[in-house]
């Protein structure tokens, strides 16, 4: 199965389970947790089942194309719903066996594992899912986001894809996946990751990045007194995916490191309170 | 007559499930015993997916005999012994025949009423109540809320199996109703069916690949290993920890065997272990000392027919042992000690600085200890060790794998060519890292461990952090606990106090809380930590107190003082002795108001008690000066006979004010000489107690 049968199987799956198949987000994010369709869909009380493949950029994760495992930008596949079924770990089974994966035949663990994002004040609890000893999923309760605490829970499930297709593939090398019949992971993501890692790591302009930073921490405030929360929302992305990037140049003392994060999350935990009283209460 | 219940669950942290468990034995058999229901027996089992109680309880509660008042007596019987009008009202309301009645004294008088014998409950009844309090009662390091469910648990509920002698005891906890149902393995056998009884339970969980009792988990995983290494001659490199948490990750425990390319044998064995352990939580395979390519892991299936599980961690870990070699290699690149330069831009403590700043504080401590402790020989590695200690932080080694930090900096200087003595100092210098842990087996790893634990505690105690309760974060009692580990093993004598001087001097410009009582604070909460390693050690708290009065100077002398008064405990002259050093605490209640003057002793017996003194202190003096503490405090027994003839014949109050403070002297210096060794008054002696 190549990567992008992966990716139908599982949008095709999780349709089926209700959920809407919202499109990737066109902002650059460090995990599918931080678009739009999961942040303002956890809060307040409406029901929502939501999934889509979010791009997720991790500067210090890139490694020139050499690391057969790591690169700065790799896939998820993001299922949100809300309030969590009580059947969901089986569903999930049921998500594995849909792939062709027959789990008596393997070690499938929920494995302790709480997950915490302090730049947008959200943290749950749930597990690492482990295939034969692989991570191929954080699977998640929410319990706070933007700081307030969500009722109902909603569950968070996060494919990493990469994993999930070396594994089928049985692979050891991510450049040797098929995305497709006729074309490898190494023909579209190779040279990309290569010139991203000396963009990250050597190149990026860290007077630039420091001066996008409080600009965009600027606009997200002004967005906000005026009410205009997607919009400033969008900025507080903007805002984290900098400090990623200064923080992969090195440019970030730990000091520092808690001022910016903090500067975000007080951002965030605006918007998602004016988010929740325009909805009227949590 | 039988009772299980079975609280099925999302999987829990292992550490969760313990500690589920051990709550759940202490509240049940309390609320038993308060309701008055005899236990004969209550145990808890399990695994991640299951919290398992398992008791023998009485039917029900034991029937009480109860009494019912009415009317005081006046008002309900009439003067010639008939029943008033306020009893044929009391009798007829509470349905007994007026035959039943009877005087019934009360401590607030003369009443009429009645008794009778109230019926037990039975036992399904009571559990029925008191379980679904237990449950939401349970607490864990952190809660959860799902769905839209308004309870809090370690994890999500998905079932409750509960039954009394066969029976289902009706309970509802997070909007889930008990029955008799519960269901096998989530995996590998989805199944659902009923059960009567813990054998059929046991039985029927077995059949469907659950083995639900710990023990048995534990005896299959260890049978396993020895049958998967048996050709090797190799064995497993013992992790306690990582056995225990895997015993309650599991419900159907499958030992697997894998191998790695003998290329990454070329990394440290440290380097290994960790990679191993961290993520897959694999066990390492060593023969002698020497790590195998093979890795054990705990699968929790019944079998691996097609190899798939073990082919699959072997492709991980290689993955991850290909990252350390690239780390390994990478880290090796740049010099410790420019890495070290580097350490100026890493905060320590807010308030304290920078870890730059911190290794420059070190360099001049360890320098200081060096000469305290007479270590000419390594006090020049000793500083070297400390320039570059924590400069591992700074490895992608290290960042990687934390609890690498120490170990991973001595692996490298020791690659980058610096000395044993200086690598051997940086690998051991976090140890101890708790009472069971040893202490750095090197001198100088022991000085730079204490020089370290001894700046953080300084400093953070003194910028005005304060520690309580579960609110440690910086490890400040684990690390007062290191200081006197290491100062007590490796036998550093030192003057406690003059180091903390000397420590408050360096950090000086930093800290916000006053000097004198930052120092007395620091003792204090170093003192708390020397009672805790002599508890533990099982030292009596009385012995403790005593031999802790004099002083906490030299943390070593401390130690033999107890030492020697713990083992002299056995003697025969042990308790007179306490007696006699009590009686002369008790006439001795303030300082003397004249000098002892040798001419105005009068007595046969005061002359011999204080020419036996002389000689004893001389003696114990010496003794006191090669730290013979044992001797000493049996030369200051020998105090005892003339002491004794001193009480039997003289008279301590003399008329004569002159020759009474004269006496009162002589006891003193007695006093002050026993002082040196121990606070006898402290000592509880059998005669006292009862």
């Amino acid at each position: 199965m190549s990567m992008q049968q992966l990716f139908l199987k599982l949008y095709e799956f999780w349709a089926g389970q209700g959920c809407y198949l919202a499109p990737t987000y066109d902002l650059e994010v460090g995990a599918g947790t931080m678009t739009p369709d999961t942040f303002f869909r956890v809060l307040g009380r409406r029901p929502w089942k939501v999934a889509y493949v979010q791009p997720s950029r991790r500067p210090t994760d890139g490694r020139y194309g050499e690391n057969p495992h790591r690169v700065q930008k790799h896939f998820q596949f993001q299922v949100i719903i809300k309030p969590s079924p009580a059947d969901i770990q089986r569903i999930y089974l049921d998500s594995l066996t849909s792939l062709g994966i027959n789990l008596k035949e393997h070690d499938l663990r929920f494995d302790e594992d709480d997950w915490e994002s302090p730049t947008i004040g959200a943290w749950g609890v749930g597990w690492q899912v482990m295939l034969d000893g692989l991570e191929i999923t954080q699977f998640t309760y929410f319990q706070q986001a933007g700081g307030l605490e969500l009722f109902p829970v909603s569950v968070e499930i996060t494919y990493g894809l990469e994993r999930l297709e070396m594994f089928l593939e049985q692979k050891d090398n991510i450049y040797d996946l098929q995305w497709s019949d006729e074309v490898s992971y190494h023909d579209l993501r190779y040279q990309e990751e290569k010139e991203f890692s000396i963009y990250n790591f050597e190149q990026a302009d860290t007077q630039m990045l420091h001066r996008a930073f409080s600009a965009s921490e600027k606009e997200a405030q002004r967005l906000i007194n005026q009410g205009l929360l997607f919009p400033a929302y969008d900025q507080c992305l903007k805002c984290s995916h900098l400090f990623n990037l200064l923080d992969s140049r090195g440019a970030i003392s730990v000091t520092e490191r808690v001022k910016l994060i903090g500067q975000i999350r007080t951002l965030v935990n605006q918007i998602a309170r004016q988010f929740v009283e325009r909805e009227g209460g949590s | 007559m039988e009772f299980l219940l079975e609280i099925m669950t999302e999987e829990l942290p292992s550490s969760h499930v313990r500690s589920a468990l051990s709550q759940f034995q202490e509240k049940l058999s309390q609320e038993l015993q308060a309701a008055r229901v005899g236990i004969h027996s209550l145990r808890t089992l399990g695994t991640c997916r299951r919290l398992v109680v398992l008791a023998q309880l009485e039917a029900g509660q034991p029937d009480e005999e109860e009494v019912v008042t009415g009317p005081p007596r006046q008002v309900a019987v009439k003067a010639d012994g008939s029943y008033a009008q306020a009893a044929l009202g009391f009798a007829r309301s509470q349905g007994v025949p007026l035959e039943s009645l009877e005087v019934i004294t009360t401590a607030r008088g003369e009443y009429l009423g009645f008794r009778r014998l109230k019926k037990g409950r039975p036992t399904g009844e009571i559990l029925s109540e008191i379980l679904p309090a237990i449950i939401s009662s349970l607490s864990f390091p952190k809660n959860m809320r799902w769905a839209d469910k308004n309870f809090r648990f370690s994890r999500p509920i998905k079932n409750l199996l509960c039954l009394f002698n066969g029976q289902v005891v009706p309970l509802e906890v997070a909007g889930l109703k008990s029955s008799d149902r519960t269901t096998g393995h989530f995996i590998q056998a989805p199944v659902e069916f009923r059960v009567a009884n813990f054998e059929e339970y046991r039985q029927r969980l077995k059949d469907n690949l659950v083995v639900v009792e710990p023990e048995e988990r534990k005896r299959a995983i260890q049978q396993q290993f020895q049958e998967k290494l048996a050709g090797l001659g190799a064995e497993v490199y013992p992790d306690q920890a990582l056995l225990e948490r895997l015993l309650w990750n599991v419900e159907c425990p499958l030992v697997i065997m894998g191998s790695f390319p003998e290329s990454y044998l070329e990394l440290p064995l440290e380097v290994l272990s960790t990679a191993m352990r961290e993520g897959q939580k694999l066990f390492s395979v060593v023969r002698g000392k020497k790590q195998l390519p093979y890795f054990l892991g705990i699968a929790d299936s019944p079998a691996d027919p097609r190899g798939f599980i073990a082919a699959g961690n072997e492709r991980v870990l290689k993955a991850r042992l290909e990252d350390a070699r690239f780390f390994w290699k990478n880290d090796l690149k740049v010099n410790l000690a420019e890495r070290a330069a580097q350490l100026q831009n890493v905060v320590f403590q807010e308030k304290l600085g920078s870890y730059g700043h911190k290794l420059e504080r070190l360099q001049k401590l360890v320098a200081y200890l060096a000469d305290r402790l007479e270590l000419k020989k390594e006090k020049k590695d000793l500083v070297e060790a400390a320039r570059l200690c924590k400069a591992d932080l700074l490895t992608e080694m290290v960042r990687e794998f934390p609890e690498l930090q120490g170990k991973m900096g001595g692996l490298y200087a020791k690659k980058q060519g610096w000395s044993e003595t200086v690598s051997r100092a940086i690998y051991e210098h976090y140890l101890p890292a708790g009472l069971e842990d040893p202490v750095p087996a090197s001198t100088a790893g022991a000085v730079l461990s204490l020089a370290d634990k001894l700046d953080t505690v300084v400093g953070v105690l003194g910028v005005g952090v304060s520690i309580s309760g579960s609110s440690d974060p910086f490890g400040l009692r684990r690390q007062a606990l290191a200081i006197c580990q290491v100062t007590l093993e490796k036998k550093f004598h030192l003057s406690l106090p003059r180091l903390l001087d000397k420590a408050i001097s360096l950090l000086q410009d930093r800290l916000t809380v006053p000097r004198e009582q930052l120092k007395k604070a620091v003792l204090e909460f170093i003192e708390g930590r020397l009672r805790y390693i002599f508890e533990k050690q099982g030292y009596r708290y009385d012995l403790v107190n005593a031999a802790l009065a004099p002083g906490l100077d030299n943390l070593v002398q401390a130690e033999a003082r107890l030492k020697a008064l713990s083992e002299l405990r056995g003697s025969p002259n042990f308790e007179p002795f306490i007696l006699m050093v009590k009686r002369v605490k008790n006439i001795v209640k303030e300082p003397p108001r004249a000098r002892l003057n040798s001419a105005l002793l009068k007595e046969k017996e005061e002359k011999e008690l204080y020419s036996a003194l002389k000689i004893i202190r001389k003696n114990v003096e010496e003794m006191l000066a090669r730290n013979d503490f044992a001797a000493a405090q049996k030369m200051i027994f020998r105090l005892q006979p003339p002491l004794n003839s001193f009480f039997d014949r003289v008279l301590v109050m003399a008329e004569d004010k002159k020759v009474r403070n004269n006496r009162l002297a002589l006891l003193s210096q007695i006093l002050a000489l026993t002082a040196e060794l121990a606070d006898y008054s402290q000592v509880v002696v059998e005669s006292e107690s009862g």
